[in-house]
């Protein structure tokens, strides 16, 4: 304990030596404009008496005066540590607002100690940090809940590509090892290069990067990629590092975002690993939208910068996931 | 500077059109050319700025001045279309090309938009100016600015073409219906690029679920579902929500149009069965309808199946950048027809076009292009790298967007279409509800996943509006007819 509850032996600790005590207990520097210690015991009687009256936002310095019945202590010195009460603001030793009146100050000093020993102010504290940490929570919630719908829109938008996938394997040509009445949402069709972005996307978002070279390389080996989304992968939902290289799949939840990000400058990587790889003409009807995803010579100057930016994003997904990264 | 007057009859009129054209802009739309510079990324041209700053403020200075500073645009018309190397040696500083050009795009735009609408019309230097247009840009390649002045160009031409046939006015050289592949991958790519589409759906969806946290059964009337995207991770929600009574019964009753487009009755009917089958794998409750719209897009309430005790929620998107455009009638009347229903919720997502003063066919011309050349810098600064997949978003979404958009304010000449539906709903008598604490910092959160120039405002309390920089360019906002708070 920083003192005793004897007012008197305080001057032993404090670095105001001039005090005196008056009749009533109370301790008042000697200054000309004296000024008022809360002590222990003085504070006390304080929260009893604003206990009394039904709280810090009932009670006011006229009837907190009358409760306590403490003569010399006036309805200023009772304002402006109500004031303080009610707030439950944490009286720094660094206090920095000069503004601040000496007695003030010197008071909430006062408080600061007699928090350690009474635990009253303490409780209002709690009542301030639990009211920070509903609202800390709140966006935790809402940041779980956002990514969940991510994934339950990441998934829906599967199951819309791999029909489309369907249909355009129905029309150019029957697929071998073809199935159309697969539940949803557990496979995963190569359709034309245009639609290998999208399935990649939705890859990273299940969690399953095991299955992207094969994805990348080789049509014809749908039976495998279909392996990766079988039932088991619907809770794995964690987001994870796109790169073929890099076989973590799950991480924990609180860096999301990040991760998100390198998601979302997925194509980036895609074409990379495209212009890297030997791309594949998958034979299906080449349309427009197809062009995106192939590595053409025109694009030779874009794919420095590309390069670039996948180092950079490498980079961050070092600092922002704390793993290493392989790519190059 | 020799003028060929017999190869361009119309010169003196195009004079005077031009010079109002530009008067207009610097009385009116004067604001907005100072608002450009930050949004357009004109540096991405070539970095000459003070140059850039130096036209525009010649071209506000005086009318003197404007009209000096568009002849030229009347002589390029000649000289690059007789000897292109020429063009070069009219920019003074070489280095300044692609800032011109850019300036000179817009010129050219608004000379067009003048043309054909002002009030010396001349359809024919429309058709001449366009034509030159098109030589200088295309939609698959070039800078934004030239990208979107192509969309541009082509939605005046199919104005022009339009209105020489009598008929309305609309685009369609990029009309052509595009393969479901390329849609999708689009739109795809689109929500992963950017959080327009995402912002709009989750906001709408957080809203519907704080308005129902009691209820046992949930219809969602949807005004236009496309792929159904939305109501993934509403059911997702519902399933997983903690307090209040179990999974509520959701039923979708979705608004469907004749025809054979992505709208027609059997691709609502598809998203239906799509839908259901979502449902069923996570364990939701869910039944799915189809209401269909009279021929004219006319929404009848009567229609509607309705069952007591269901909470009634009126969704309606309308401008999220994959929807193309939907009649103002149509919308008033599925609006207004809402309002006899006495719906819990309305959840509204709509384009936020910063009014133009008063507007008239150029200065609503000019918005638009202001607007979408924000959209196009926002998924630029998305995915910088990939051009050609945002080609493949502007050809499938943005373009046809475009040309519904200038068709509409085509269209609308004269009269004062200028309120949002956001203030048409306010005005029918609809009451605002607030949005909450979780709907903001969930948006706030979304937009934190993208790159940087998102930002989300709470216009009202009501409102939240996505920007892009400085510019406004989706709210959602939630409404309800019913006198309790929710």
């Amino acid at each position: 304990m920083f003192h005793t509850k004897k007012p008197s032996t305080m001057n032993s600790h404090h670095e105001r030596p001039m005090c005196v005590q008056g009749d009533s207990g109370l301790v008042l520097t000697t200054d000309p404009k004296p000024r008022l210690r809360w002590t222990v015991e003085l504070h006390e009687r304080f929260v009893d008496a604003v206990t009394q009256l039904g709280g810090p936002d009932k009670a006011t310095p006229k009837t907190i005066m009358r409760v306590m019945g403490v003569k010399g202590l006036t309805l200023y010195h009772l304002k402006s540590h109500l004031q303080k009460f009610r707030l439950g603001k944490q009286p720094h030793k660094e206090f920095s607002d000069h503004s601040m009146k000496q007695d003030e100050r010197a008071s909430t000093l006062e408080l600061q100690r007699n928090n350690a020993s009474s635990g009253m102010m303490g409780r209002s504290m709690n009542e301030m940090q639990m009211e920070v940490n509903r609202r800390l929570h709140e966006q935790l919630e809402v940041q779980r809940h956002l990514q969940l719908r991510i994934e339950a829109q990441g998934k829906y938008m599967q199951t819309i590509l791999e029909k489309a996938c369907q249909t355009l394997a129905g029309e150019n040509m029957a697929a071998p090892n073809y199935t159309n009445n697969k539940p949803m949402g557990l496979e995963l069709n190569c359709g034309p290069p245009s639609m290998n972005f999208p399935s990649l996307q939705d890859l990273n978002i299940y969690g399953n990067t095991d299955h992207q070279l094969e994805l990348h390389h080789q049509t014809i080996e749908r039976s495998s990629i279909n392996n990766a989304f079988m039932p088991s992968n619907n809770d794995t939902f964690y987001l994870s590092n796109k790169r073929p290289s890099n076989n973590s799949s799950g991480k924990s939840p609180l860096i999301w975002a990040d991760d998100l990000r390198l998601q979302d400058l997925g194509t980036s990587s895609c074409l990379d690993d495209h212009n890297g790889h030997i791309q594949i003409d998958r034979g299906s009807d080449v349309d427009s939208g197809s062009d995106i995803y192939e590595a053409k010579p025109v694009l030779s100057g874009d794919f420095e910068k590309k390069f670039d930016v996948s180092t950079k994003m490498n980079h961050s997904a070092v600092t922002a996931g704390g793993r290493s990264s392989q790519f190059g | 500077m020799v003028m060929d007057l017999d190869h361009f009859p119309n010169f003196s009129y195009s004079a005077t059109t031009t010079t109002t054209t530009t008067t207009t802009a610097s009385t009116d739309e004067g604001c907005h050319w100072n608002d450009w510079s930050p949004v357009v990324d004109w540096e991405a041209f070539s970095g000459g700025q003070e140059d850039f700053h130096h036209l525009i403020d010649s071209m506000m200075d005086e009318n003197v001045v404007v009209h000096q500073s568009t002849r030229p645009i009347v002589h390029e018309l000649e000289y690059n279309t007789l000897s292109p190397e020429y063009n070069t040696m009219t920019d003074d500083e070489t280095n300044n090309n692609e800032d011109c050009k850019g300036l000179r795009l817009i010129h050219l735009l608004m000379a067009a938009a003048e043309a054909l609408t002002g009030a010396h019309k001349c359809r024919e230097l429309a058709r001449v100016i366009l034509v030159r247009l098109k030589e200088l840009v295309s939609p698959n390649d070039g800078t934004n600015m030239e990208r979107l002045a192509a969309y541009f160009t082509d939605a005046l031409q199919g104005l022009l073409d339009g209105a020489a046939g009598g008929g309305h006015g609309s685009g369609h050289h990029y009309k052509e219906e595009h393969h479901q592949t390329d849609v999708l991958a689009a739109f795809q790519l689109l929500q992963d690029m950017s959080p327009y589409v995402k912002f709009g759906h989750f906001t709408a969806n957080q809203a519907i679920l704080e308005a129902v946290t009691h209820d046992r059964r949930v219809h969602i009337v949807d005004y236009d579902i496309m792929e159904g995207v939305q109501w993934a991770s509403l059911m997702q929600a519902l399933v997983s929500r903690k307090d209040g009574p179990p999974t509520p019964h959701l039923r979708i009753t979705a608004l469907s149009r004749g025809g054979s487009g992505r709208r027609s009755f059997g691709t609502v009917q598809e998203t239906g069965r799509r839908l259901t089958a979502f449902a069923a794998s996570i364990g939701q409750p869910f039944s799915f309808h189809q209401c269909r719209l009279d021929s004219d897009e006319t929404f009848r309430p009567s229609s509607l199946k309705l069952v007591r005790g269901e909470a009634l929620i009126i969704n309606c998107m309308l401008h999220l950048p994959h929807f193309s455009y939907r009649a103002p009638d149509s919308i008033a009347s599925f609006l207004s027809g809402s309002k006899t229903l006495n719906p819990r919720l309305i959840t509204l997502v709509e384009e936020e076009m910063e009014p133009s003063s008063d507007g008239g066919f150029v200065g609503r011309f000019m918005d638009s292009l202001h607007h979408y050349s924000t959209v196009y810098d926002s998924l630029e600064a998305g995915f910088p790298m990939q051009g050609r997949a945002r080609t493949l978003v502007e050809r499938v979404f943005l373009g046809p967007r475009i040309s519904g958009s200038l068709a509409r304010i085509y269209r609308a000449r004269g009269d004062k279409e200028g309120c949002s539906w956001g203030q048409w709903l306010g005005a029918v008598g609809f009451r605002p509800v607030n949005i909450s604490f979780a709907n903001h910092c969930q948006a706030k959160l979304l937009l934190g996943l993208y790159n940087d120039g998102y930002r989300v405002e709470e216009l009202t309390s009501n409102k939240l509006v996505l920007g892009w920089k400085s510019r406004r360019l989706l709210s959602a906002s939630i409404w309800t007819s019913q006198d309790s708070d929710l």
